[in-house]
C-alpha cells in the first residue's frame, strides 16, 4: 500500500473535521477525494502532507510510519489551488527547487527541468515568469514542480478550482497521462464530482469529516449504501419503500421482485432511484418499466446531450418521495431523458404523463424515517419541532411523522394506531418515560430515540450492547446516525467490576466489535472498556462532557424500565434504543 | 514623452496644474532658497563653514546614527510586523496601535521620556551604569532616539507586503524539502525585499532630519554628540544665516545622494526581474 490511514482524527476547537478515517490507497492509484467544502477533505490531504498534524491515528506511507515526520522529509508533492508558484522566480527556478534545496549539480538539475517541462508540454518556457504565463500553463509548471524530487505521492488540492472548462479539460487529461507514465500514486482533492468520474479509479467520499464510502466510480454511483452519496455523487430521486414479503411496496405499487428473504418482518427502506432510470411516457400501458403513477410535467430543460424533467406526481404516488433538496418542501421527480427517448415523445410542461421506474437501488440504512409519539396531537407535533431531530431529518433527507398513542405508558392498554412502527419512533424524554418506552418497544418499535427537549448536535456518540446478538443491528443504527452528524464515536464495553476472568473476554469484544464496524457498516470508531455495572457507567460516561449521545443495543424487554430508568428519566441525553429479540 | 491622459475622467490639466504648483510652493522652491542662500557665499568661506571639523564631526553623528537606525529598525521593525501580521494573541490590536505612537507624541516629549529612562539614575540606566554603557549623553543615545522616531516607517512599510506573503508558498516549500532558514532566505526575504528597502529610505529619511527628541538625550558635546541640524539652529541663533544655509546644503546633498542610491538599489533590482523574464 502506497498511503496508509489508520483511524486520522484532527479537532479544530473541539470538533472533529477529520473524524477517524482509515484508508489504504495502493501504489500507482489515482484516488480522489470527494466531498462538499467543510467535510475535511483538504484537511485530510495536508495531514498526509505533513502540513498538519493529527491528534490521533497514523500515517505511513509506502509502509514508513510519518505519522511524526514533518512535510520536508515525507517526500510528496503538493499541488495547490492558487498554484503557489515562487512569483519571484522563473519557471526554471521554480521547478528546480527541490533540487537546489537537495544540492543537486546544475547539469543534472537542468536534465532534470527539461524532463520535467516535456511532461507537463511547457518545453522553452524556462525562462519566464510565473505572472507572464495563463493559469493553465501555471499549473503545470506547479505540478512540474511538485515533481521534481521524485516524490512517492502526488497530492492536487482542488488544482483546477480557478481554471475556466476548457482549460481544465486539457490539464485534466495531462495530470493523468502524467500520472500513468509515471505510475505516481496520487491523491486530488475536489467537490466536483464530473471531475471525480473524470479522473478517478477509485473515489472516496468524505462528509462531517467521516469518509462515508470508497469504491470504483462505477459502483458508488449504481449501488451507494448511504444518502449522502446517492445525492451528492450525481442527482437521486429517494423514495421511503416498504420491504414486503411480496416486494418492494412504493406507495401502492410492487417495484420489485422479493429479495432473497431475510426472515425480517414488513419494514421501511430507503429506495433510490435515478433520474435516468425514471420512464415517462404517454400512458400506463405505453411504459416499459413498472408502473409508478401518473404525474404532470413541471419543468423541461435542454441541457444539450440529455433533456431535465421535474415532473409532479400525483397524490397517492408522491407519498412516499422525498424532498431531494435539503430543507426545500417541494417534492417533485427528478428525470433525464436522452435524445433518442426526446424524438420519440415530445414533452412540454403541463403534460399529464405516466411514470415508470427501470430500475431501483436499497440503500442498506436501518434508519428510513422519523415518527414522533406522543399521547397527543400537540405534543407529538412540538417533539416533531425538537432542534436535533429536524436536524437529522433534514440531513437524512427525510420526514418526520407523527402517531398519536393516547395510552402511552399504560400497562395493558393496546396501541391505538394500527399501523405497524415503521423507521425509528421518538419519545420525549421526561420523568418516567423508561416505562414509555418499554410500554413502545413491547408494542412494535425497533429503533426508539428518547429525547430531551433541549438536546444539541452531539460531539460523541457512545455506543453499548447489552448482548451480543445486538450488536450487528445497533452497529448498523449508529453508522447510519454517525454518517449525518460531525460527531467521534466510542464504542463503551463494560464488564463487570468483580471477575478478573472476564478482562480478556472485555478486550476481545473491543476487538470484534471495532473490526465488525469497519467490515460490515463503514464504521470507524474508538473503544474502550468500563469495569461496574452497565447502567451507573454509562451514567457516569454520559455525564464526563456535555454534548455526548447513547446508541443501547437491547435484546430484552424484562425488567428495562427498571433498569434503564436513572438513565433515561434523567433527561439529558438523547438515547436511541435499538432492540432486536435474541431468535 | 508627451503628456498622454491615461484615463477618460476629465481633469488632468486641473490636477497636473495644481500638483506642480503645490509641489512648487511647499517643497521646490523653499530648497531653491536654500540652495540659493547656500551658493551666494564665497567659495573659500562656504568650506570654511562646512568642512570645519565641527561640522565634519556633526556629520558623521548624523548620517551614521541615521544610518544605524535605519538598519536596526529594518531588523527589528521585520520582526514587529512578522508578529502582527502573522500571529494571533490577546493585545495585538493595542500593540498594533502602539506602533504609531512615535508619530503622535511630539519629538522633544520622545527625548525627555528617552533621557529619564536612560539616564545614569534612569530605570535602565542605573543598571547600565555598572557595566559601563552610557547611553544618555553618547552617540548611543542619538541612535536609540533616532531609532524610536523612525521606528513605525520600517514597521508599516513591511507590513502590508508581510500580508501579501502566503502561507501556501512556505507550505509548498516546505513539501519541496526546503527547511524554515531557506525558505526564510529564498522565498520571504526576496518577497518583502522591496517593502523593506522602502522602509529603510524612509527610516533614514525621518531620522536625519530628527532634531527635537535628539537635543534631550544628546548632551550636544560638540565633535561628539552634536548632530548636523542642533548646529545649523546654532548657527541660526549667531544670526549666521548663510552658514546655517551651508550646512543645509551640504545635508539636502548627502541625503539626496543616499536616497538615490537606494531608488537606484530598487530600480535595478526590479530591472533584473524583467530581464530575468526575458
Amino acid at each position: 500500500m502506497s498511503i496508509t490511514l489508520d483511524q486520522v482524527t484532527k479537532h479544530y476547537a473541539g470538533a472533529p473535521v477529520v473524524n477517524d478515517v482509515s484508508l489504504d490507497i495502493g501504489d500507482g492509484e489515482f484516488f480522489v477525494l470527494l466531498g462538499p467544502s467543510g467535510s475535511g477533505k483538504s484537511t485530510l490531504l495536508r495531514a498526509i502532507a505533513g502540513l498538519t498534524g493529527v491528534d490521533h491515528g497514523r500515517i505511513a506511507l509506502h509502509g514508513r510510519d510519518v505519522t511524526h515526520v514533518g512535510a520536508r522529509k515525507r517526500g510528496v508533492g503538493l499541488v495547490f489551488q492558487n498554484y503557489a508558484l515562487f512569483r519571484h522566480m522563473t519557471v526554471a527556478d521554480n521547478i528546480e527547487f527541490a533540487l537546489r534545496v537537495r544540492h543537486m549539480r546544475a547539469r543534472r538539475r537542468r536534465e532534470r527541468r527539461q524532463e520535467l517541462l516535456r511532461l507537463v508540454a511547457l518545453e522553452g518556457m524556462d525562462d519566464r515568469l510565473p505572472a507572464q504565463l495563463s493559469g493553465g500553463q501555471q499549473q503545470r509548471v506547479a505540478v512540474a514542480r511538485a515533481l521534481a524530487h521524485k516524490p512517492e505521492v502526488l497530492l492536487l488540492d482542488e488544482p483546477f478550482g480557478a481554471l475556466d472548462a476548457k482549460i481544465r479539460e486539457e490539464l485534466r487529461r495531462t495530470i493523468r497521462q502524467v500520472q500513468r507514465e509515471l505510475g505516481i500514486t496520487t491523491v486530488l482533492v475536489t467537490h466536483d464530482q464530473e471531475e471525480a468520474f473524470a479522473m478517478a479509479d477509485r473515489i472516496g467520499i468524505m462528509n462531517f469529516g467521516r469518509l462515508l464510502e470508497a469504491g470504483a466510480p462505477h459502483d458508488l454511483y449504481s449501488r451507494p449504501a448511504t444518502r449522502f452519496v446517492a445525492t451528492f455523487l450525481g442527482a437521486a430521486n429517494l423514495f421511503l419503500a416498504r420491504r414486503t414479503a411480496d416486494g418492494i411496496r412504493v406507495g401502492d405499487t410492487i417495484m420489485a421482485a422479493p429479495e432473497r428473504s431475510d426472515g425480517a418482518p414488513e419494514h421501511e427502506v430507503v429506495a433510490v432511484v435515478r433520474p435516468e432510470e425514471v420512464e415517462v411516457a404517454a400512458t400506463r400501458e405505453a411504459l416499459g418499466s413498472r408502473y409508478l403513477g401518473q404525474g404532470v410535467v413541471e419543468e423541461v430543460m435542454f441541457t444539450g446531450a440529455f433533456e431535465r424533467l421535474r415532473v409532479r406526481l400525483a397524490d397517492g404516488a408522491a407519498a412516499p418521495l422525498l424532498s431531494s433538496d435539503e430543507g426545500s418542501a417541494s417534492t417533485t421527480l427528478q428525470v433525464t431523458r436522452t435524445r433518442y427517448a426526446q424524438r420519440g415523445f415530445e414533452l412540454s410542461a403541463g403534460q399529464q404523463v405516466a411514470i415508470g421506474v427501470r430500475r431501483l437501488h436499497l440503500l442498506p440504512t436501518p434508519l428510513s424515517s422519523f415518527t414522533a409519539c406522543a399521547p397527543s396531537a400537540a405534543l407529538a407535533e412540538s417533539l416533531g419541532r425538537q432542534p436535533l431531530l429536524t436536524e437529522l431529518a433534514a440531513r437524512m433527507k427525510t420526514r418526520i411523522g407523527a402517531r398519536i398513542e393516547p395510552d402511552l405508558g399504560v400497562a395493558q392498554a393496546p396501541c391505538q394506531t394500527l399501523d405497524t412502527f415503521v423507521g425509528a419512533t421518538v419519545l420525549a424524554a421526561q420523568p418516567d418515560c423508561a416505562r414509555r418506552a418499554e410500554w413502545l418497544l413491547r408494542r412494535g418499535a425497533h429503533e426508539l430515540l428518547v429525547l430531551p427537549e433541549a438536546a444539541g448536535a452531539p460531539q460523541r456518540v457512545l455506543i453499548h450492547w447489552t448482548d451480543d446478538a445486538a450488536r450487528s443491528a445497533t452497529l448498523g443504527v449508529s453508522a447510519s446516525v454517525l454518517r449525518h452528524v460531525p460527531a467521534e464515536a466510542v464504542y463503551v464495553g463494560i464488564v463487570p467490576a468483580d471477575s478478573d476472568a472476564s478482562r480478556p473476554q472485555g478486550m476481545r469484544e473491543l476487538l470484534d466489535a471495532r473490526s465488525e464496524a469497519q467490515a460490515a457498516h463503514g464504521l470507524e470508531m474508538r473503544t474502550e472498556l468500563r469495569f461496574g455495572d452497565a447502567t451507573r457507567e454509562l451514567t457516569r460516561r454520559l455525564a464526563d462532557s456535555p454534548a455526548q449521545m447513547l446508541i443501547l443495543g437491547v435484546t430484552e424487554l424484562d425488567g428495562f424500565a427498571a433498569r434503564w430508568h436513572a438513565l433515561l428519566d434523567a433527561g439529558r441525553w438523547p438515547v436511541l434504543i435499538v432492540l432486536r429479540p435474541a431468535s | 514623452m508627451s503628456f498622454k491622459q491615461p484615463s477618460i475622467l476629465p481633469g488632468f490639466g486641473l490636477t497636473f496644474g495644481f500638483t506642480t504648483a503645490f509641489l512648487s510652493a511647499i517643497v521646490l522652491l523653499p530648497l531653491a532658497a536654500l540652495v540659493a542662500a547656500g551658493t551666494s557665499m564665497h567659495w573659500s568661506e562656504f568650506l570654511h563653514v562646512v568642512a570645519s571639523p565641527r561640522a565634519l564631526g556633526s556629520y558623521r553623528l548624523s548620517f551614521g546614527a541615521s544610518l544605524l537606525a535605519a538598519s536596526i529598525n529594518v531588523v527589528f521593525g521585520f520582526i514587529i510586523a512578522w508578529t502582527l501580521v502573522r500571529y494571533e494573541f490577546p493585545g495585538r490590536k493595542i500593540i498594533d496601535a502602539l506602533i504609531d505612537m512615535p508619530f503622535a507624541l511630539p519629538t522633544a516629549v520622545s527625548g525627555i521620556a528617552l533621557t529619564t529612562v536612560f539616564a545614569q539614575n534612569g530605570w535602565i540606566g542605573r543598571y547600565l551604569e555598572p557595566l559601563g554603557v552610557k547611553v544618555a549623553y553618547t552617540w548611543l543615545g542619538v541612535t536609540l532616539a533616532l531609532t524610536l522616531i523612525s521606528m513605525p516607517f520600517a514597521v508599516r512599510a513591511v507590513q502590508p507586503a508581510l500580508l501579501e506573503v502566503q502561507r501556501e508558498l512556505e507550505d509548498a516549500a516546505e513539501t519541496l524539502g526546503a527547511g524554515r532558514f531557506y525558505v526564510f532566505r529564498r522565498i520571504i526575504l526576496p518577497t518583502v525585499l522591496p517593502a523593506l528597502l522602502t522602509g529603510f529610505t524612509l527610516a533614514f529619511a525621518r531620522a536625519v532630519g530628527e532634531y527635537g527628541s535628539v537635543i534631550f538625550i544628546a548632551g550636544n558635546i560638540p565633535m561628539k554628540t552634536e548632530i548636523t541640524p542642533l548646529l545649523i539652529v546654532i548657527h541660526l541663533e549667531e544670526f549666521d544665516y548663510h552658514g546655517a544655509a551651508a550646512l543645509g546644503l551640504v545635508m539636502l546633498a548627502i541625503s539626496f545622494v543616499v536616497l538615490l542610491a537606494i531608488n537606484l538599489l530598487q530600480a535595478w533590482g526590479r530591472r533584473r526581474h524583467v530581464r530575468a523574464a526575458r
